[in-house]
């Protein structure tokens, strides 16, 4: 699924020494690293927003910004302009294929999928509500049905876990695990709260200053006391 | 009143404006382009003072200079949090220039500073509404046509960037549609007070509806009864048809807001 060949990550300079890792396809797998160490870079340059320094990634075969509309992408820090009373279906609708010119069409098909997909994040109770009344972890869960809505084959979810109280943090776990089980997907998560949710991971990889390690298991990255395994 | 053919040429201009700005303030207000929609008025002075210097029609001039700076303001600022600034330096620039052909045209152009800073719907002639209507359609057909994207770049900048939504394409295809459509109010509102066809309908729509198509109905309905209306008591009452525009926009904001207040509490 991705396939990274001597890389170097970095803005206008280099922040990562050069890598290789090779993700299978419908792995999920956590991303850990202290703050600075690449993690976040690495996803956007998946994404095409962030060139490499050097050396080659491929995304399903593809250069990074090649095939985005199969990735969707949860930011850690975004902007959402929604009026006062547009709902969270609003959202998951608005970004249904919004890539295409011409106008929305908003299917009996689509709406069902909207539906579904809301009932297996667990956002069923609030989904209708406006948007800009719902919690923290409301909202992440309904950005979690709208990163589904285009059905892409990998999903790059960055800090999803922060700000969010040990509840809500609890019922967005059990919607990804809910996700793992039904949905046919690949799986990028960056968090520093990673040891809640290793269970369900496959793999990890290490952003450290000695370099970018692939591990089957957590315990192979406990050096880093943050991590908290 | 009707039967006078200044009153149906000031009802077919105020529809088409009252149309076309319904649609366009949902998005103005979506994209927080607010303060783009007020400068693209004020800067309309100077096109229309440009115009006059060079012998233009002043929709004409307002119209090419808008755009213009629609481009500029479009490239400057492609995510929305950015806009602010871009317009701010492209405002700035030709407000100065605008002061410039003021001076130069002290003494000619004096006499028709009211009707640009404060519009006359009652002149509105027959070659001006084929103007309109043109342009009109032209803004309802491209929005038509990057409605999907835009709605997305508009409401979550960030993830649309991510699935490839160019959105500095869109930035200026919007600013151009802005520009194209804040000529056209100037001609109905004036450019001081085009800011109110581009704001409250799509506040009104804001205050009630629920989805993006429901916003845009209610807009464009609000727009369209607050022109007739006004019309209406303008020719009845002979007060100025833009401080009526202005008041009843204004008044059916503010009956939203109370009646939301109401409702909550």
């Amino acid at each position: 699924m991705i396939n990274c060949n001597n890389l170097i990550l970095g803005y206008d300079k280099a922040i990562t020494p050069a890598f290789n890792l090779a993700i299978n396809d419908n792995q999920w797998i956590g991303i850990i690293g202290k703050n600075g160490a690449g993690k976040s870079t690495f996803l956007k340059t998946m994404l095409g927003n962030l060139a490499v320094i050097s050396g080659s990634i491929k995304i399903l075969g593809q250069a990074p910004g090649k095939i985005n509309q199969l990735i969707s992408y949860i930011p850690q820090e975004r902007e959402i302009n929604l009026a006062d009373r547009m709902s969270g279906i609003s959202l998951i609708l608005s970004s249904a294929v919004g890539w295409r010119f011409g106008l929305p069409w908003y299917s009996h098909k689509l709406r069902r999928r909207v539906a579904e997909l809301i009932e297996l994040v667990g956002a069923g109770d609030y989904a209708h509500q406006p948007f800009n009344t719902l919690s923290g972890g409301q909202k992440k869960r309904i950005y979690l049905a709208q990163a589904l809505v285009n059905q892409p084959r990998l999903l790059l979810l960055d800090e999803p876990l922060a700000d969010l109280d040990p509840h809500a943090k609890q019922h967005f776990i059990a919607a990804l695990q809910k996700i793992h089980q039904h949905q046919k997907l690949g799986l990028l998560i960056i968090s520093h709260d990673m040891h809640e949710i290793a269970c369900h991971l496959d793999a990890f990889i290490h952003f450290s200053s000695t370099g970018v390690h692939f591990c089957e298991t957590i315990e192979c990255v406990k050096e880093d006391s943050y991590v908290g395994v | 009143m009707w039967a006078y053919s200044f009153m149906q040429n000031a009802l077919l201009a105020g529809l088409m404006v009252a149309v076309v700005c319904g649609v366009v303030s949902v998005f103005v207000i979506l994209r927080r382009t607010g303060f783009a929609a007020h400068a693209l008025g004020h800067m309309s002075l100077t096109g229309a003072a440009g115009a006059a210097l060079l012998g233009f029609p002043s929709l004409l001039g307002q119209l090419l200079l808008n755009s213009l700076a629609a481009v500029v303001m479009g490239l400057l600022g492609d995510k929305v949090k950015k806009n602010d600034l871009a317009v701010g330096v492209v405002l700035t620039f030709v407000l100065g220039l605008g002061a410039y052909f003021l001076f130069l045209f002290q003494n000619n152009y004096a006499g028709s500073v009211m009707s640009i800073l404060f519009g006359n719907i009652f002149a509105v002639s027959s070659a001006q509404l084929w103007s309109l209507l043109i342009l009109g359609l032209s803004v309802l057909v491209v929005l038509m046509m990057i409605s999907r994207p835009l709605i997305f770049a508009s409401i979550d900048p960030v993830v649309a960037a991510s699935r490839n939504v160019p959105l500095r394409l869109l930035s200026v295809i919007f600013f151009l549609i802005l520009a194209v459509t804040v000529s056209m109010a100037c001609q109905v509102v004036g450019v001081l007070l085009v800011f109110v066809l581009l704001i409250i309908p799509g506040a009104i729509g804001m205050q009630c509806g629920e989805s993006i198509y429901g916003i845009v109905a209610l807009s464009v309905m609000s727009a369209v009864a607050a022109v007739v209306v006004a019309l209406y008591i303008s020719y009845q009452f002979d007060l100025p048809a833009s401080f009526c525009i202005t008041m009843l926009l204004c008044a059916g904001y503010f009956i939203g807001l109370i009646k939301n207040y109401v409702v909550k509490t």
